[in-house]
């Protein structure tokens, strides 16, 4: 690590606290200067994170995959080495929109801010994975909004144990919890329909209802997109207090909230905007590659670790790809600044809800695959149940470290119900 | 938008009753000078003026609203009926003759509860408001045609608390575009646990069918159905009683002392209500209009089966779908133009007074009614019915809690309606033996 000063946990605001003054740019040459600033940007992107370390897995996974026949160790090793890259995924989003402004930043972050999921989805879509795609959407949702909400909760309340209990902006919470409430409502018809065996034609409507159901849904993406950045007054979306001209809207991600930090009002990015939009193009590509050899190695890693796929699936998937936000999430908890996290939790969710899943439905239609919104009944049902008792409990406004164990207790059940699940049609993908 | 009559009159009040929710009880107050002096001449009972008062009446209640340029589909469908066997032409013009009459049949009982007070008003207003679901509903009962009943009256319900509310909530967001508008939270709330109290009443005869759980096959949930229907009843009268005489002061609507300056028609004192036909006109009237949506009741229910046949839809779509829009024209019509007039209490009465209002007491009624008539009626909605009712109850009443409304929220129903919608375009009946 070159500078000391850098903190550890990823995204934090306090790691865009260096100057640039600090950091000495070379004078103007030519290629000499070129390689300065790829070396320079090299240094603050790859290296001055330390959740970098784990950035080794990924070739290693690469290699493992060409020299033995290990699905179990490549599969883990591509696990670990997509955690970086998805970590820095949201700081190249984050810095690029930085330059771009609240609105645009906020669409950035909007579409990018579940990037890894999406990525390991449509892999898995092309290879015909349909449940997997299914468990995974599904097991971030639930690992959103009862893991990461859970362990916030958990860690907040020890933290600030002498408080008794913490606080947070009631309303938007109610606000947001009942918009995801709506997008599961919405999801949920097609499997309701499926298993109440009451479609026109058997295994065809429910596709394309899903389908029909996922245009609507991702029209209602867009308008709840306009509707949050179209800046609107006395709106419950402003819920950081800090309101200094720069983003005030919610649709942004944890990595942008960072920056509305009270001590560190000013946006200083570190890279510039082009080197942002390189390093989004480049780490996109990076994690794509990782997530073929991630996704074709989840049959081979089931077997040989002899875990349901639906356990891979619902439960190993999704904490790599929340991991970053996971770790801001809980480090604002304690930090006290619990709306951020809720923010982060229940906006997550509700994108997921509202505009991945429907995209890989589409882009499933695109690809000629079957994928539709019949999540099985189980998942379904696990889905509503969580989304609905989530909603009742951020409704007063308060947590404590009690309710946080409890959402994690729960999770560790949810988990559990996954470890010994088979699909009832045991064709498994 | 059907202009409704509301958009004659020049001023409009609501009162602080807003029983439950039909739009007939909403005391809409004229201030046309012309009316009163109508409502003067309407006074003398000479038999020399008896024509022209006719003539008068006809002409206050079917020519002047503007909706009645409909009326003519009416008597359309009705000669198509004998004329042709096009059932789907039948049936289409019948929908649209009734929606006028299901209007004016409001007016009519609004004018009759001007003169009857506020709680026989009210009353009025609770046993007609959903006068034309209950008649096509005994129409269907009466054929046989108990899976169109049921799902007629469910999807009246949905399309109250989805299409109506999201239609207006969209509608008054966009009217009102910077901020969010606001409702009375605790009659909302305190409807809205009444609504899932219904619903969860409703449901136990479907939870019981589908956990195979009965003592008599088949036999057990019509018992429970009419023994629930009973019981449902009675709660209905006592909601009606908690309404209108012990806990009035709960349904006031939100002060609007603070300025709303759009609505330029504020009146909050002129309170003097001015019919504009008599008593006994008003009873008339309401008798013919009865009669009249009977008959094209009878038209409608008739050509279902001939309609889903030839239009290649499935009966649970028309009976979910296009029938409540028909029997709810004109409670959607007002809705919508009572939230862009920022009164969104009155909006909420509407639309979450008339869904209680159906489950509390159209459907036990329908179901009593069956039990006299010697009917299987019961309460087993089918399973994608029941969840797809308590979903929706559930997460509208969630939604509600906030007391706010902002154009996307409605959006967002209306976008979850297309989606219940599109679900039944694709739903048969799993028995498959459809009436």
């Amino acid at each position: 690590m070159a500078n000391s000063a850098i903190e550890l946990e990823p995204n934090a605001a306090t790691k865009h606290a260096i100057p640039i003054s600090t950091v000495a740019l070379p004078p103007a040459s030519d290629f000499h200067c070129a390689f300065q600033k790829i070396a320079h940007s090299l240094k603050i992107v790859i290296f001055s994170a330390k959740i970098n370390v784990l950035l080794p897995f990924g070739p290693a996974s690469i290699i493992l995959h060409y020299l033995t026949n290990h699905h179990g160790v490549v599969f883990l090793c591509s696990l670990l080495g997509i955690i970086p890259l998805a970590e820095r995924l949201g700081y190249a989003t984050e810095q690029m929109a930085a330059y771009t402004g609240p609105t645009v930043g906020g669409l950035l972050n909007a579409t990018f801010g579940n990037a890894t999921e999406m990525i390991i989805a449509i892999y898995a879509l092309k290879n015909g994975m349909i449940r997997v795609v299914q468990q995974s959407l599904l097991g971030s949702i639930l690992s959103n909004m009862l893991l990461v909400l859970g362990c916030s909760f958990f860690a907040g309340g020890i933290v600030h144990y002498d408080k008794k209990e913490q606080l947070f902006n009631k309303g938007t919470a109610v606000v947001n919890s009942g918009l995801l409430l709506m997008a599961v409502m919405g999801l949920s018809f097609p499997a309701v329909l499926h298993f109440t065996h009451s479609e026109v034609r058997y295994g065809k409507s429910e596709v394309a209802l899903s389908r029909f159901s996922s245009c609507i849904m991702l029209v209602a993406y867009g308008s709840y997109l306009f509707f949050q950045l179209s800046g609107r007054e006395s709106s419950h979306y402003s819920r950081i207090d800090i309101q200094e001209g720069s983003e005030s809207d919610s649709q942004r991600q944890n990595q942008s909230q960072n920056r509305a930090e009270p001590e560190d009002e000013e946006e200083e990015p570190e890279i510039g905007l082009w080197e942002s939009i390189a390093w989004l193009a480049l780490l996109t590509l990076w994690v794509s590659i990782l997530s073929e050899y991630l996704v074709n190695a989840i049959q081979g890693a089931s077997e040989s670790f002899n875990l349901p796929v639906a356990f891979i699936s619902v439960i190993l998937l999704p904490i790599v790809g929340n991991a970053a936000e996971h770790a801001s999430a809980v480090m604002f908890a304690m930090k006290d600044k619990l709306d951020i996290t809720l923010g982060v939790a229940i906006g997550s969710s509700t994108q997921i809800s509202m505009f991945v899943i429907p995209f890989c439905v589409v882009v499933g239609w695109m690809m000629k695959k079957n994928m539709d919104l019949n999540f099985q009944l189980f998942e379904t049902a696990t889905l509503f149940i969580t989304v609905l008792v989530v909603a009742f409990m951020v409704q007063d406004g308060t947590a404590n470290y009690l309710k946080g164990l409890m959402l994690v207790l729960c999770y560790l059940i949810v988990a559990a119900s996954f470890f010994v699940h088979v699909d009832p049609s045991s064709s498994d993908d | 938008m059907m202009a409704s009559t509301e958009e004659e009159k020049t001023g409009l009040q609501e009162e602080a009753i807003t029983i439950n929710g039909s739009p007939l009880a909403v005391r809409k107050m004229q201030t046309f000078e012309h009316i009163g002096s109508l409502a003067a001449v309407a006074q003398s009972y000479g038999p020399r003026s008896v024509k022209s008062r006719i003539l008068k009446s006809i002409y206050i209640v079917l020519i002047k609203a503007k909706i009645n340029v409909l009326l003519p589909f009416g008597p359309l469908a009705v000669i198509l009926h004998y004329l042709t066997g096009k059932h789907g032409w039948v049936f289409f013009f019948s929908l649209i003759g009734i929606t006028p009459m299901a209007e004016r049949l409001g007016y009519a009982t609004e004018q009759l509860a001007c003169y009857t007070g506020p709680t026989v008003g009210g009353l009025l207003n609770a046993t007609f408001g959903n006068a034309t679901e209950m008649i096509i509903s005994i129409y269907a009962l009466k054929n046989g045609m108990i899976r169109v009943v049921q799902q007629s009256l469910l999807g009246s319900i949905l399309s109250n608390m989805l299409l109506v509310l999201g239609c207006a909530f969209f509608a008054g967001g966009l009217t009102h575009p910077h901020k969010d508008q606001v409702f009375n939270k605790a009659s909302a709330v305190v409807n809205s646990g009444l609504l899932l109290m219904a619903v969860m009443g409703l449901l136990f005869p479907a939870v019981l069918h589908f956990t195979h759980s009965e003592v008599q096959y088949g036999k057990s949930e019509v018992t429970l159905s009419r023994f629930s229907s009973c019981i449902m009843l009675l709660a209905y009268a006592s909601y009606l009683f908690f309404q209108l005489k012990s806990h009035r002061s709960l349904y006031n609507p939100i002060d609007s002392e603070v300025d709303e300056g759009q609505d330029a028609k504020e009146e909050d004192n002129e309170e003097e209500e001015e019919p504009e036909i008599t008593q006994w006109e008003a009873i008339i009237w309401l008798a013919v209009l009865t009669i009249w949506i009977s008959i094209l009741s009878g038209y409608l229910v008739d050509a279902i089966q001939g309609a889903s046949e030839s239009v290649n839809m499935p009966i649970a779509f028309i009976s979910v779908i296009l029938l409540p829009i028909v029997g709810n024209a004109a409670e959607h019509a007002s809705a919508i133009m009572f939230a862009m007039k920022d009164k969104l209490d009155i909006t909420l009465g509407v639309a979450i007074g008339s869904s209680t209002q159906i489950s509390m007491f159209v459907i036990p009624f329908c179901v009593v009614i069956g039990w006299m008539m010697g009917k299987q009626m019961d309460l087993n909605f089918q399973l994608f019915e029941t969840a797809t009712l308590f979903i929706t109850v559930l997460v509208v009443a969630f939604m509600l809690q906030e007391g706010t409304a902002n154009y996307f929220k409605g959006l967002m129903l209306i976008l979850c309606y297309l989606i219940v919608a599109a679900s039944f375009f694709v739903h048969v009946d799993p028995t498959a033996d459809d009436n």
